[in-house]
């Protein structure tokens, strides 16, 4: 069975936002990277992968072709091969094209299992997994903390603040996870060497048979009309107390702040 | 029967010369199965100086001068009466031969005299030191004996060792009672049997005079082969044992100190020994070199450097190293002595000794394996991961170590084989190393956010590329490092050292954003990849801008950059805030006026081990706290080279300490024994670590970094000149 992981190049949180021309989020900051969201992704998808037997691991990405860098991250980490689905008519989809895109993919590499990260950490929608196992027509096992695959069904933990769950499907299946599914290895450098070997191929939307006018900014259905940056948060008021006299001031404070 | 005793005395030196030269040479194959350890054998000429007069001088025998001194008569007698051992074969046919030439010249005699007598009061002295520290675990289940330096060395082997030694010397004495009595008793002979050649044995030769010569000869001949047989027994006993040390340092320590590291006489220390691959130094530049198979760091006992195994070989099992380590000390399973031994034990490739595997077992060090095999993963098999992740690279074991061993190499050896092969390290090494890659600092920390230790400062501070085009424009550039630029308590210290340089009318100017870490905790954590991506970045950027020498607040910064970035081609020249104040206030750039009266205080200084046992930087500090004229320095127990870490180094600093006690707090409660109002350091790393212990406690001394001292001083003389003029008068 073919796992897919899929994996997106994003902004470092901690580059400056920056902005396209038509108001699409930058993707190549001075450090862009394999989202950190999507390295949960990959491990758990190491981890299955190790314990299916004949199992593959692929890592998809749909980016420009700096998104190289980030499938290279994947690969170092132990997948098997990468694909990266790279077209000028790509520019500016939004997540409807991207899943159209991404189920296209998947259908031609015949993955078996999707696993995804909980949520992109530039755009932050976290509803890609969603949309793409609509697509593909696929069940979707989202925000799993745990995941294991057995006899044909995949099972997921996902926790929250009402407790925790179980949930399984027949696979073929789309699951995310989040971050608290497990530290994400850290390659050692004999990883980094072998993955050197290891090949990222291109795909174009031809290659997919993906019709150019279905995604793209031509075609998205989600428009962002403007972005701004939030005002500096403006310093605190500290109050210096040694004697415990400030008390009221604290009081008069709180009950001005929920007025 | 002389003929008889000389037989035995031949066959069994025969018998022990076979195994002593098949000891040497079941030594010389383990230690030559080493993988290269290149330029250790030259340049001759220099390390054979620096060897005989380090040995000579026991140069590197630290503190301890009794033992110092015994050891040093131990060692000349022994020299000294090996040509006696020969003439004992002659003398066990004929009791009045003698060594050819020198045999009857009394100089020689005085000297063998003095150095008989003088020996067996000196190794009555290493036995009686040996016998006061035990050296078993009262309770071999988990007790250890903190305090005893000899914890877990092979007690009998020292005791034997040095009843041979004692047994040998008793012979020549008595031997020289014995000739010098039966020689007086001829008129002939008598000049030869006089004080005037037996200076001290004369004396008590005239008590046997009374006995007939032949009961005299009888007692030669029987002293000549007992201290033949006794020699021997020593010499097959060795050759059999090859892991016996104790007994092997006199011959493999001097060869280790010959191969020592460093040619110049200091210890490994600094720089850490570049990582090896096939013999070739290691570098993230030339990937391409690389083999397909090739292999990092160090994973089983046969991918250590020969010099390596040499090391292993020569502990002489004194316990200095384990002494002052900061690990052992505040109950960590490392003991950088029982890890030198247990290495030993296995490149050996025998049955672990049971005493060193008893004390790596007593003290939670030992790996997994009941009896590690020849092949068994080093880390987890011999050892447990624990010793290796406790070390801070304090260097102390170095420094003290008199058969210059060195430890922190090996350590960090292991450690790559673990992160660079295995992946396998404490786990907030992710976090660190992750940073590392992505923001170029420990604390992953935005790089935009590295000049916000600059806001608020009334006057500006050039950067190099923005306000300055080139280094040349400046006197100096100040390399704020991670902790400077991100860190609370570094970020102060940074605008400290600014505003003094700023006030002395010092032209500098910083990097900014262009700074990356120096890689110092990745190399020292065993990541030697990471290390040098940022270490080759940074040299880089220092070319783009015509960078050759920085002034840094960090001790591990002026190491790393200082010390090992000449290993990637690079040659800067770094100096420490210390040393570049302590200079200005020299040439009356900087003033420092006294506060009130009611303002002096104690003052004690922490050494950092980068600054001062990596980097031999002691005084500059010291100094300037002496230019305070409110501070009295007031020194630790442990101070100087003998220092003691604060927990922070060999990247400890990132990860827990759950075992035993914490290494800054121990450090807090000998700050807190002198009496001091304020520990005052020069490291970064060093304040985060001290401070945190401070910050646990009631009434703990407040910990600062020297320049905030030096800039109250000055400030002072800023607000209030007529105080100054007083202290210039
Ligand atoms: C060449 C003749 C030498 C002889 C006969 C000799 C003999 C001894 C003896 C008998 C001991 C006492 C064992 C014990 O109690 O631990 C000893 C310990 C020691 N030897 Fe040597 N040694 C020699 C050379 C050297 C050299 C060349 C070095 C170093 C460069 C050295 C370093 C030491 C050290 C560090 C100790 C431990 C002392 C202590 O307890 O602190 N020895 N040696
Ligand atoms: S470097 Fe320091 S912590 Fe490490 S083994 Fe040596 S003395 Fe102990
Ligand atoms: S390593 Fe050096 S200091 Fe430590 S016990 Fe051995 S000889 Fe002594």
């Amino acid at each position: 069975m073919r796992i897919i992981a899929l994996v997106k190049y994003v902004p470092d949180s901690g580059d400056e936002v920056g902005f396209e021309a038509d108001l699409s989020l930058g993707r190549v900051g001075p450090s862009s990277r394999l989202s950190e969201l999507d390295e949960y992704a990959v491990e758990q998808a190491l981890r299955l992968r190790t314990e299916l037997a004949g199992a593959t691991l692929t890592v998809l990405s749909v980016g420009p072709a700096e998104a190289e860098s980030a499938l290279r991250k994947a690969l170092q980490m132990g997948a098997d091969d990468a694909v990266l689905v790279t077209d000028e008519a790509i520019a500016g989809s939004d997540v409807f094209g991207t899943a159209t895109v991404l189920s296209a993919a998947i259908r031609s590499l015949e993955g078996g299992l999707v696993v995804a990260g909980m949520s992109s950490t530039d755009a932050g929608l976290g509803v890609v997994p969603a949309l793409l196992a609509d697509s593909l027509c696929w069940p979707l096992l989202s925000q799993a903390a745990a995941v294991s695959v057995e006899a044909g069904l995949a099972k997921i933990a996902r926790v929250d603040e009402t407790g925790s769950r179980v949930v399984e499907a027949a696979l073929p299946a789309v699951v995310s996870v989040t971050d608290q599914s497990g530290e994400p290895r850290y390659p050692s450098f004999k990883d980094v060497l072998a993955a050197k070997k290891k090949s990222v191929a291109t795909l174009t939307l031809a290659d997919l048979g993906v019709d150019a006018s279905a995604v793209g900014v031509g075609s998205a259905r989600v428009e962002v009309l403007a972005v701004g940056r939030n005002p500096d948060r403006a310093a605190g008021r500290v109050i210096v107390d040694v004697d415990g006299s400030s008390v009221d001031e604290i009081v008069d404070f709180l009950a001005a702040a929920t007025k | 029967m002389k003929v008889l005793l000389f037989v035995i005395a031949v066959a069994v030196s025969i018998a022990a010369v076979a195994l002593f030269v098949r000891g040497a040479l079941t030594l010389y194959r383990l230690i030559g199965a080493g993988q290269p350890s290149p330029g250790r054998l030259g340049p001759v000429g220099k390390r054979l100086g620096n060897m005989v007069t380090e040995i000579l001088s026991h140069r590197r025998f630290r503190a301890r001068p009794l033992v110092k001194a015994a050891h040093w008569v131990v060692m000349v007698s022994f020299i000294l009466l090996v040509p006696t051992l020969a003439i004992a074969y002659a003398q066990v046919l004929d009791p009045y031969a003698e060594l050819p030439i020198i045999g009857g010249w009394p100089v020689w005699q005085w000297l063998l005299e003095l150095f008989s007598v003088g020996g067996l009061v000196a190794i009555v002295v290493l036995f009686t030191v040996r016998l006061r520290h035990p050296s078993e675990p009262e309770d071999a289940a988990g007790a250890r004996d903190w305090r005893s330096r000899f914890f877990g060395s092979t007690r009998w082997q020292g005791y034997f060792v040095e009843a041979v030694i004692a047994a040998v010397l008793v012979c020549v004495l008595v031997m020289h009672v014995l000739t010098s009595a039966v020689l007086a008793r001829y008129p002939e002979t008598a000049e030869a049997g006089s004080w005037v050649h037996y200076p001290l044995t004369f004396w008590v030769g005239q008590l046997f005079w009374s006995l007939p010569p032949v009961a005299l000869e009888i007692g030669i001949v029987v002293a000549a082969t007992f201290k033949i047989l006794v020699s021997m027994v020593w010499l097959g006993v060795v050759g059999y044992a090859t892991t016996m040390s104790v007994a092997w340092h006199r011959f493999l320590g001097v060869l280790n100190v010959y191969a020592r590291r460093e040619t110049d006489g200091t210890p490994a220390l600094g720089a850490a020994a570049p990582m090896l691959v096939d013999g070739k130094a290691f570098d993230i530049r030339d990937l391409d070199d690389l083999d397909e198979d090739a292999t990092f760091g160090v994973g089983k006992i046969e991918e250590f450097g020969w010099k390596s195994l040499l090391d292993f070989a020569s502990c002489t099992e004194c316990g200095r190293c384990q002494d002052l380590c900061p690990a052992w000390n505040t109950g960590k399973p490392l003991s950088p002595k029982l890890f030198t031994l247990a290495l030993r034990d296995q490149a050996a490739g025998m049955e672990h000794s049971l005493d060193i595997f008893a004390a790596l077992k007593s003290a939670g060090a030992a790996g997994e394996l009941a009896a590690p095999t020849r092949d068994a993963d080093l880390v987890g098999g011999v050892i447990s991961p624990d010793v290796l992740w406790s070390c801070t690279t304090c260097g102390a074991c170095v420094d003290q170590c008199p058969v210059d061993i060195e430890h922190v190499d090996h350590i960090i050896d292991l450690r790559r084989h673990e992160v660079m092969v295995k992946s396998e390290f404490p786990e907030e090494f992710n976090g660190l190393f992750g940073n590392l890659e992505t923001k170029g600092n420990p604390w992953g920390l935005p790089p935009r956010d590295r000049m916000d230790w600059a806001k608020g400062l009334d006057f500006d501070v050039p950067v190099l590329g923005t306000d300055v085009t080139s280094a040349d424009e400046v006197d100096h550039v100040l390399w704020v490092g991670c902790a400077g630029a991100y860190d609370e308590k570094g970020k102060k210290t940074t605008r400290a050292v600014a505003e003094l340089l700023h006030l002395a009318g010092v032209k500098f100017a910083v990097l900014g954003q262009a700074e990356t870490c120096c890689g110092d905790s990745a190399r020292r954590a065993g990541n030697e990849a990471t290390y040098q991506g940022l270490a080759t970045e940074n040299i880089e950027t220092f070319a783009s801008y015509g960078v050759e020498k920085v002034v840094v607040t960090c001790a591990h910064c002026l190491n790393s950059i200082g010390r090992e970035y000449g290993q990637l081609g690079a040659d800067y020249r770094v100096e420490h805030h210390t040393q570049v104040l302590n200079r200005l206030i020299r040439d009356g750039r900087l003033n420092v006026v006294a506060p009130p009266e009611d303002e002096r205080r104690q003052i004690t200084y922490h050494d950092p081990c980068y600054l001062g046992r990596h980097n031999g930087e002691y005084d500059a500090p010291r100094e300037l706290l002496a230019s305070l004229p409110e501070a009295e320095l007031v020194e630790m127990e442990h101070s100087g080279s003998s220092s003691m870490c604060c927990g922070g180094g060999g990247a400890r600093m990132w990860t827990e300490e759950s075992i035993g006690t914490r290494i800054n707090s121990a450090r807090m409660d000998e700050a807190e024994a002198t009496g001091a109002a304020t520990v005052a350091t020069a490291c970064p790393f060093c304040a985060i670590m001290l401070g945190d212990a401070a910050a646990s406690r009631d009434q703990a001394p407040a910990v600062t970094d020297v320049a905030h001292l030096v800039l109250a001083g000055v400030k002072r003389g800023l607000t209030n000149p007529t105080n100054e003029a007083e202290t210039e008068s």
